[in-house]
């Protein structure tokens, strides 16, 4: 992978397609999760978080209004992401990925999203856990990581 | 056709609505909660770019959020606060609303 950089008004990575593929599944499954959202999931839990620490009707109520377009939204961000990665996935080697504006803010909160997942999956609680070191997911945490640091750091300056 | 006492009375009816609106309707804030998984570079960009924050500013209450666990990050009526903490779900960022004297 070669980090995002600017591109015009654009921004610009190179994906190898093995990379591309485990982002589009990893997409499908944050998809798959919020699709039929279980209430008991602590990933669920997080993504979709109680607006009244210390009100269980009003957070409740909130949650009536919300948590639907909330995770449709998170839904179709994932499946941004995964359309802007169609052409890197098919490709046998590495593949230039070009993000408008809209579709790095879809990325931007789909790993966000999908970075909380693992860490909950993980146990991942205080800013001193770190994945086991033989975890295959916690390389994936990192490398994640430093996906979205890339093109947070090309946005912001557009800022 | 009210006369004119009459006409004074409502408006002061109304200004006393006004004023109470104001004061109940803005005693709500968004905190935002320290969680190990965001970066802090998007912490930052989240705050700079959603509530129009400078740098610097965006910074200081993303510090903020790491050392301390939590900042407030807006002050306003009750709709506005949980219109900003979906936004914050938007982002992955964990945000609740509560009174501002709570």
């Amino acid at each position: 992978m070669r980090a995002f950089r600017r591109k015009g008004s654009d921004y610009e990575a190179s994906f190898a397609p093995e990379e591309a593929r485990l982002i589009v599944q990893l997409t499908e499954q944050l998809g798959a999760m919020l699709a039929q959202p279980d209430a008991a999931d602590a990933a669920v839990l997080r993504l979709l978080p109680d607006a009244y620490p210390d009100d269980a009707e009003a957070a409740a109520e909130f949650r009536r209004f919300t948590a639907d377009g909330l995770a449709e939204r998170k839904v179709l961000n994932g499946q941004t992401v995964a359309a802007s990665l169609a052409e890197a996935t098919a490709a046998t080697s590495a593949t230039k990925v070009r993000l408008e504006e809209q579709q790095a803010q879809a990325w931007i909160r789909a790993i966000s999203d999908i970075r909380l997942t693992i860490a909950s999956r993980l146990g991942i609680e205080s800013d001193d856990d770190r994945p086991a070191a033989d975890e295959p997911l916690g390389d994936i945490y990192d490398w994640l990581a430093f996906v979205q640091e890339s093109l947070v750091v090309a946005m912001q300056r557009r800022l | 056709m009210p006369d004119l006492l009459e006409a004074t009375e409502l408006e002061v009816d109304r200004d006393l609505d006004l004023a109470e609106q104001t004061v109940l309707g803005s005693a709500w804030v968004t905190i935002v909660w320290n969680d190990p998984v965001n970066l802090m570079s998007y912490v930052s960009y989240v705050f700079r770019s959603y509530f129009g924050f400078s740098q610097k500013e965006a910074d200081r209450r993303m510090m903020q959020v790491h050392s301390e666990g939590r900042a407030v990050v807006a002050t306003g009526t009750r709709e506005e606060m949980e219109r900003h903490v979906e936004a914050m779900h938007d982002f992955g960022l964990w945000a609740t609303l509560q009174k501002a004297d709570a």
